[in-house]
């Protein structure tokens, strides 16, 4: 039997909007396995950066249960959220977010940095994850001497260094072109495969859901259809 | 914290010109802030050794009927101390007297001193050398503003006790120089047995100037005023001074702090997606007001390092060469010497240091403290306006 990792019950989002109320998201009821490469996937403004950051300890429910890696996300302290976030959940943004006044080595570091890990143990791990991406040899560059297709895959490098459970990904081909959006994905497909991460990501790319196990349709914040499919072969 | 700082040396050193422009200013304030004290401590220093050579000695008994700051009770403020009470001490009188040099009038203070005293910088000395009747030592703004010099000769007029008005001729025996004006404007100095004896006041003093082994023993009729006592206008007077540069500096402090808490409020707003990454990667939102709050305190160590590049050549130079002013004591009443020598004491320096340091830290914690009540999702779409 699969090990769950993620439940969510009754989980509900809303906004307060002028007089009255906006729900972002509607009653959603799902759990998500180890090792899943699933994605949510929706229009514009259907709810899916709302609900990964729900995920992600970043945002709290307005109502309903979200337990990520047995954690109860609404009971969660700044401290015990940071933590969570910073030893089990990766994140990956469609513009990166790298900063700019580290070289890709240092970005990538940053997590282990706060996790105290020794410097030769950050140096043997930093470049283990510089490798997974292809970017070995980029290690002294600033950001802002990358190619986006770089940029993205030292932000997966980032995610991954420090081995997560989750990897929580959105929208992360927005920005790219095709080559590279296929390039990265494969990327993280493989880790996948090869470290057992779960990935969940929220988009509306068609390329990204060709790579994907599992596809959440979220329409208005309601999950409209939940769908194992049969994803390509890296 | 060493990940706060070390993330702060990062991002100030990345801001690039920005930084040095505030740390420039941050230092500059710091340099003023050290070079006016040192100014102020040096002249203090100077002062007070000025005006234990050349005035207070190590004390002055003061007859009781004697208040300086009153000119009618000089005529009697004068008395006889019993011989076995005046070791250590130097015996001065004070009488009023007129003076005529070159046709035109001027009253004075005519101060008697023993010719051989050895506490008192003045030139007695000259008194037993000179050959003249009755010779005068005087400070050489006395003899700018009489027009006399070393040899001449002028009429002076005086009371003797009994109020009857004589006079004679005195002869300048020698004019010299002190940052002291209490004892060369509008005064002449003559020999005390001569004074005692040209006013009838036989063994008359009006205050005495112990030296440094001097006991003070109560004696009736006088009273002792201690250095720190004599000294007490000067002093006020100097940290009245130090107050009025203190407004100046408190502003230069200010607009330096105004231009990093200015630079902290934009950087807070323009990096929300930073902060939000920050989060995202697991730093809780105290840790990242703590990176941002090192930031701004390491302005003011940047600022003590470039302070420190180009205050300690110019500070060293002028604490040698010293500040030319050309102030004279003489028109405000107070010592001051003509080239001031900055002195940088150790607590200046350092408390100079920890004040920047502390308020830089301050004016960085107030905006940082907003990204504690942030919301990372929002901060990570960049919304927070
Ligand atoms: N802070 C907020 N206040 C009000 N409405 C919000 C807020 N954040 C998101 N929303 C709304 O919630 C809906 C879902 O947003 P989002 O999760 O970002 O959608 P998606 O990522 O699918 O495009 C959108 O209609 C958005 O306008
Ligand atoms: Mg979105």
């Amino acid at each position: 039997m699969s090990e769950k990792i993620i439940t969510t019950e009754k989980l509900f989002k809303r906004y307060p909007v002028g007089d009255g109320e906006f729900t972002a998201l509607n009653d959603i009821n799902l759990t998500f396995d180890k090792g899943e490469f699933s994605g949510i996937i929706g229009p514009s403004g259907s709810g899916k950066t709302t609900l990964l950051n729900i995920l992600g300890s970043l945002d709290s429910p307005t109502e309903g249960r979200a337990t990520v890696l047995g954690h109860p996300i609404s009971s969660l302290s700044h401290k015990e959220a940071a933590q969570l976030r910073n030893k089990h959940i990766g994140f990956i943004f469609q513009v990166y977010n790298l900063l700019p006044v580290y070289t890709v080595f240092e970005n990538v570091e940053f997590a282990l940095l706060l996790q105290n890990r020794s410097a030769s143990e950050r140096k043997k791990e930093v470049m283990q994850a510089l490798e997974w991406v292809g970017l070995e040899n980029m290690a002294n560059k600033k950001p802002s001497k990358l190619s986006g297709g770089e940029g993205q895959r030292v932000a997966i490098a980032r995610a991954m260094v420090k081995r997560p459970d989750l990897v929580l990904a959105d929208e992360p081909t927005a920005n790219l072109d095709a080559k590279n959006a296929h390039a990265i994905l494969q990327t993280m497909k493989k880790l996948n495969e090869e470290l057992n991460t779960t990935f969940i990501f929220a988009t509306h790319d068609e390329k990204v859901m060709g790579y994907l196990n599992r596809l959440i349709h979220l329409e208005d914040g309601k999950v409209a259809k939940d769908e194992i499919v049969t994803a390509k072969t890296v | 914290m060493k990940l706060a700082f070390h993330l702060a040396y990062k991002n100030l050193m990345g801001a690039g010109l920005r930084t040095w422009l505030n740390a420039g200013v941050l230092s500059f304030a710091f340099v003023v802030i050290i070079f006016y004290n040192a100014l102020i401590d040096g002249w203090n220093q100077q002062a007070k050794i000025d005006g234990i050579n050349w005035q207070y000695g190590y004390g002055h008994l003061v007859n009781d009927n004697y208040d300086a700051y009153d000119a009618f009770s000089i005529k009697d403020g004068h008395g006889e101390l019993p011989e076995s009470k005046q070791k250590n001490l130097t015996p001065i009188l004070i009488q009023q007297g007129n003076l005529y040099p070159n046709g035109r009038m001027m009253s004075i203070l005519i101060k008697g001193i023993d010719p051989n005293q050895g506490i008192l910088l003045l030139p007695t000395q000259l008194l037993n050398d000179s050959k003249a009747e009755i010779p005068v030592i005087i400070g050489k703004r006395m003899s700018e503003s009489a027009k006399v010099k070393t040899g001449d000769e002028f009429l002076l007029r005086w009371r003797d006790k009994n109020g009857t008005y004589d006079a004679a001729t005195v002869t300048v025996a020698g004019v010299f120089e002190t940052n002291v004006p209490f004892v060369d404007s509008r005064q002449i100095w003559m020999s005390i047995d001569k004074l005692r004896k040209l006013t009838l006041l036989h063994n008359k003093t009006t205050y005495f100037v112990a030296n440094e082994q001097y006991k003070y023993e109560s004696a009736p009729g006088w009273r002792f005023e201690d250095q720190e006592y004599l000294m007490r206008e000067q002093t006020r007077l100097i940290n009245a001074k130090k107050v009025g540069g203190s407004i100046f500096y408190v502003l230069l402090m200010t607009l330096s702090l105004l231009a990093i808490f200015d630079t902290q409020v934009l950087s807070i707003f323009r990096r929300q997606k930073e902060i939000g990454t920050y989060i995202a990667l697991g730093m809780t939102r105290w840790q990242v007001v703590r990176i941002f709050t090192a930031e701004g305190a390491m302005y003011s160590v940047f600022a003590t390092v470039l302070g420190a590049i180009y205050g300690i050549p110019l500070m060293w130079y002028l604490s040698i060469t010293g500040i030319s002013f050309g102030a004279d004591g003489g028109e405000m009443g107070v010592i001051i010497s003509e080239t001031l020598y900055p002195v940088y004491g150790m607590g200046l320096i350092f408390g100079t240091i920890l004040l920047v340091i502390l308020s830089a830290t301050i004016v960085s914690f107030l905006p940082a403290r907003k990204i504690a009540r942030m919301n990372p999702v929002e901060a990570l779409k960049g919304k927070i306006s």
